[in-house]
């Protein structure tokens, strides 16, 4: 396997009680890449992910994760994946430790392996000083950024973030930047999903825009700016805006 | 060295420990509220373990033996003394107030001290109910020893003047009251209580029906933190670490019999300790079956949670479940001496089966390998099979799966 086929996603097909959630999406991340999927609600984004990550059966097509086939090698898939969802994926009423500990274990981790890799997530999120306090306790920002340590307790070679920094405050989410540069920088691969432009002109290196359960542009944002004009002026929602409409849309 | 098989479904259960720990609501509804509802019924229907009764007493007596018959009765810490005079008795006796009504004769002390059987009449409805048969019997016994004591100050004054050595008056009467009042404080026989397994009071009967029931109550809306699990994606999450559906369903169902066997054991060993309605046999013995009954209704808590679609429904669905279960399976009575479609009815549920055989052993002292607990036992475990069988066949990490 190539790393500019880390993942690969082929001709991908939901379909829910005969409503096409999404419809033969294809396209490749290259390791250590942070790939942008970005869409308005009810693209198929979250759905994507869903079936990429293993949770959502297939409908149709595939998904190969460091060679393994997401439809007929799930297990083999899931440990190669960490899965950060966009809901706050954790117990509110058990402190951060236990939090990271039991995601750990749930990963196979021996107790101890799991306190170790906990605490060493905790201190890359910032929150070493803030781990035996109960989650309910903490701010918008640190919730995600323990949701995100936990997507880090297996050490996976690719991270789902699906929407990782809404509600958070600006400083909250300039870590969270850092964070996920610095898991780049180290070897991981990023799959993003967000509604923020300037967030993902910041950190992907491509981006797939979808619309209608489709991928309607794939591109770097240089070149899906220069589409539309003058890169150094078009902004990200600029093309986002032209591509998919300015139609309200209210499906999640 | 990797985790074994048994490591993520015990972590999962860990974890259902420690949230139901941290639950301060859930700790109110399991633990406290059971013994309130304990407490409250024992002291509607009378729960104390020692018997207790009032004598409703006429003294038509002129002399002092009779007031001093109401007074050793009233001293007896089973009996309390309520004295009436004559009419109000019949107009009570007439109007059932009262079932039993011990009236002593005018010339009860003249009888007593003339070596004569004194007239004492009970006047009652029916038979006087067996409280007022006991009380009879207290003050019979009581009249007996009044009179033993007149007799032997009578032979002791017989003795006394055939030896030509006269007393004053009333000096023997005063000397063999003292003695008798002595021989009262060191009886030549010490009589100590120990409960032996079969109870009847009220506290051991209606216990099992209220442990049951919360039980069943508190684990089956226990049902709905696996449905909110699916909203708030955290199921998800885990399904995506590589859990197996079968890992999650036992995780979830060792937590939950965790929960339950610890409620079960602490209401049990308050009830010991507050009420002494146990032996250590029958209290290990009533743990034993709890353990069964628990993964019994665990084991339907998962039914529920894989109904459910929201946790509005689990909470509807464990209410109902609850309430019916514990109407027809005799919560509040003893449903084993039902009979016809009723019957059949209460065999349905599962609290029929967990009260019957707690019963068994609180109340009748039956052992665990007795015919009738191991029939509850086996119908227990097989709704713990078949419940688990149909949660694992019916349940979906999300609702929209297909």
């Amino acid at each position: 396997m190539a790393d500019a086929e880390f993942v690969v996603v082929r001709d991908l097909r939901k379909v829910f009680n005969g409503h096409t959630a999404v419809d033969g999406v294809s396209f490749t991340i290259e390791r250590g890449e942070i790939f942008g999927l970005l869409g308005p609600n009810g693209a198929g984004k979250t759905t994507t992910i869903r079936m990429m990550s293993t949770t959502l059966p297939i409908s149709a097509g595939d998904v190969t994760v460091a060679g393994h086939s997401v439809r007929r090698k799930p297990a083999a898939v899931r440990r190669h994946i960490g899965v950060c969802p966009q809901e706050l994926a954790l117990y509110l009423e058990l402190t951060a430790l236990d939090n990271l500990v039991f995601f750990g274990r749930m990963r196979g981790l021996s107790r101890r392996e799991a306190a170790a890799q906990a605490m060493e997530n905790l201190e890359l999120v910032g929150l070493t000083d803030r781990a035996r306090q109960p989650v309910a306790k903490f701010s918008g920002g640190m919730k995600r950024r323990v949701n995100l340590a936990i997507a880090l307790m297996n050490r996976p070679e690719l991270l789902f973030l699906d929407e990782p920094t809404v509600g958070v405050d600006p400083q909250s989410r300039n870590h969270i930047f850092d964070t996920i540069e610095g898991l780049r920088d180290g070897g991981m691969t990023v799959l993003y999903t967000t509604h923020y432009m300037e967030e993902a002109d910041r950190l992907c290196r491509r981006i797939a825009i979808m619309d209608g359960g489709r991928v309607i542009a794939l591109d770097t944002p240089h070149n899906l700016k220069a589409r539309y004009g003058d890169p150094e002026r078009v902004t990200l929602e600029d093309v986002f805006l032209r591509l998919t409409g300015r139609r309200l849309r209210d499906a999640g | 060295m990797s985790p074994g098989p048994l490591a993520r479904p015990l972590a999962l259960a860990g974890k259902e420990l420690k949230l139901f720990f941290r639950d301060h609501q859930a700790l109110l509804f399991s633990l406290a509220l059971p013994l309130v509802l304990v407490f409250l019924m024992v002291g509607t229907f009378g729960g104390q373990a020692a018997f207790h009764a009032t004598a409703y007493f006429v003294n038509l007596d002129s002399g002092p033996a009779g007031a001093e018959l109401a007074r050793r009765l009233d001293a007896l810490p089973e009996i309390t003394v309520k004295v009436l005079e004559a009419q109000d008795a019949e107009r009570r006796l007439a109007a059932s107030d009262v079932v039993n009504v011990i009236v002593v004769g005018e010339g009860f002390s003249e009888d007593l001290a003339a070596g004569r059987t004194p007239p004492v009449t009970v006047r009652q409805r029916g038979n006087g109910g067996t409280e007022g048969q006991i009380v009879n019997s207290y003050a019979a016994a009581v009249i007996r020893e009044m009179m033993g004591e007149r007799q032997v100050a009578r032979r002791v004054a017989d003795v006394l003047a055939g030896a030509g050595l006269p007393a004053p008056p009333g000096e023997i009467e005063t000397r063999v009251a003292a003695l008798f009042n002595e021989a009262r404080a060191h009886p030549p026989v010490h009589v100590v209580e120990e409960a032996v397994g079969a109870r009847s009071e009220p506290v051991a009967i209606f216990l099992p029906g209220l442990v049951t029931m919360f039980t069943l109550f508190a684990i089956s809306l226990g049902a709905a933190v696996l449905v909110e699990e699916r909203k708030k994606g955290t199921l998800e999450r885990l399904m995506a670490t590589g859990l197996s559906r079968g890992e999650l369903l036992a995780g979830t169902w060792l937590g939950t019999f965790g929960r339950g066997l610890f409620q079960v054991a602490f209401l049990f060993a308050l009830a010991w300790a507050g009420f002494r309605i146990f032996t250590p046999a029958t209290f290990g013995s009533v743990l034993a079956f709890g353990v069964v009954a628990v993964a019994a209704v665990s084991a339907v808590s998962l039914v529920i949670a894989s109904l459910a679609r929201t946790a509005d429904q689990a909470i509807w669905i464990a209410v109902f479940t609850t309430m019916v279960m514990s109407v027809l399976g005799g919560s509040f009575f003893d449903s084993s001496a039902l009979k016809g479609p009723a019957a059949v009815l209460a065999r349905l549920t599962y609290n029929h089966w967990a009260n019957d055989g707690l019963r068994r052993i609180i109340t009748r002292g039956e052992p665990l390998a007795s015919p009738g607990v191991l029939t509850d036992i086996l119908v227990l475990g097989g709704i713990a099979l078949v419940s688990a069988a149909v949660a694992a066949a019916v349940f979906r990490v999300r609702g929209d799966e297909k």
